[in-house]
């Protein structure tokens, strides 16, 4: 009897502690020590290592069914743009303006600038 | 029980480790009311100003700096993005932003506030048991409506970058301070910025996305108002 009590008591320290293994907040995987790695060389090597990490992030943070972290998809867009996947940037733009509101102005700036971008190619 | 520790025991063992004696404590909510009037929602990154003589500080700084702010519940605006335009737009020194009206960045970027920081020491000194990492920052969150100051660090955070114990005696030593050079390689400094950064900001109220959003501002903090103020 009193080894079921204490295994109870256990069972109960077990899920009082429950909320101590809560979820994190956000799921970043490797981003700041790619992101850094980016900063430091800023070649074509770092750059693809960095988006690896950010869809990692995204990835992650599905699985978990946490939001993904402010910035990712906005930044792997911005990379989509740089290599002018004007459909793709505009799309993960989109993304980031869903999950985060406030970021509405600065997308719509990024969005038409692709948009921009996909008319010049297509006139020329 | 979480809470207890979080609340109390953490900055209670701060407050003993860092000063020993005492400091005047106050509330996050009487330190900055404006953070609580204003409740901005979105944080804009500014390049660092730097004027410490490590020229990579800038970038070990910004790389690092999202993350606990977002942590902390803010929107942070993607700073490698928002970087490159305000380079687009001719904008290298932010010293030249800092004492200018900032309603700019809420129609341009949609940025409630504006986080201004200024680096005055990122200095690694080297000893053969232990090697450092001193940082000493100064930062700001600036609203863009009012260009009011709404909360402020000014701080020095020093992070031991000693890699764990490898035994004792001389090998011991020399093995410690090979994992200590070792581990003081560019690749790992970020997860020392980390640490002094969230140091930084635990002085900070939360933002939105966090559960704690609008309701510490009961929580006290060490007031590092001059006492001549």
């Amino acid at each position: 009897m009193k080894k079921i009590s204490i295994f109870t008591l256990g069972l109960f320290v077990v899920l009082m502690n429950g909320c101590a293994g809560q979820k994190p907040m956000y799921e970043y995987g490797n981003y700041s020590e790619t992101y850094y790695q980016l900063k430091q060389n800023g070649d074509s090597e770092t750059t693809g290592k960095w988006k690896v990490a950010l869809e990692d992030s995204i990835k992650r943070s599905n699985e978990q069914g946490l939001r993904t972290p402010p910035g990712i998809n906005a930044n792997l867009g911005y990379l989509f743009l740089k290599v002018n996947d004007t459909d793709k940037a505009i799309s993960f733009f989109n993304v980031e303006k869903t999950l985060y509101p406030e970021s509405t102005v600065f997308m719509n700036k990024l969005i038409k600038k692709a948009e921009l971008m996909k008319e010049g190619k297509t006139k020329s | 029980m979480k809470q207890l520790i979080k609340y109390f025991l953490i900055p209670a063992l701060a407050v003993v480790y860092f000063t020993g004696c005492g400091p005047k404590m106050i509330t996050k909510g009487e330190e900055f009311p404006g953070m609580y009037n204003e409740k901005p929602r979105s944080l804009m990154i500014m390049p660092p100003m730097n004027e410490s003589t490590a020229a990579d500080a800038k970038d070990y700084y910004a790389t690092t700096i999202e993350m606990p702010l977002a942590f902390h519940g803010f929107y942070v605006f993607p700073y490698e993005i928002t970087a490159d335009v305000l380079k687009q737009q001719g904008i290298y020194d932010t010293e030249l932003l800092y004492n200018m009206p900032l309603t700019k960045f809420y129609e341009y970027f949609g940025a409630d506030a504006v986080l201004f920081t200024k680096i005055k020491k990122w200095d690694t000194s080297y000893m053969i048991l232990a090697s450092n990492l001193t940082v000493s920052v100064d930062a700001e969150i600036k609203s863009t409506r009012s260009s009011e100051v709404l909360w402020q660090y000014n701080g020095t955070v020093v992070v031991d970058l000693s890699g764990g114990s490898s035994g004792g005696g001389l090998a011991g030593l020399i093995a410690k301070a090979v994992v200590t050079a070792v581990s003081t390689a560019a690749a790992d400094y970020t997860t020392y910025a980390k640490r002094a950064n969230g140091r930084f900001i635990g002085s900070m109220p939360y933002g939105y996305y966090h559960p704690g959003y609008l309701k510490d501002q009961d929580v006290k903090i060490i007031d590092q108002t001059p006492a001549d103020e």
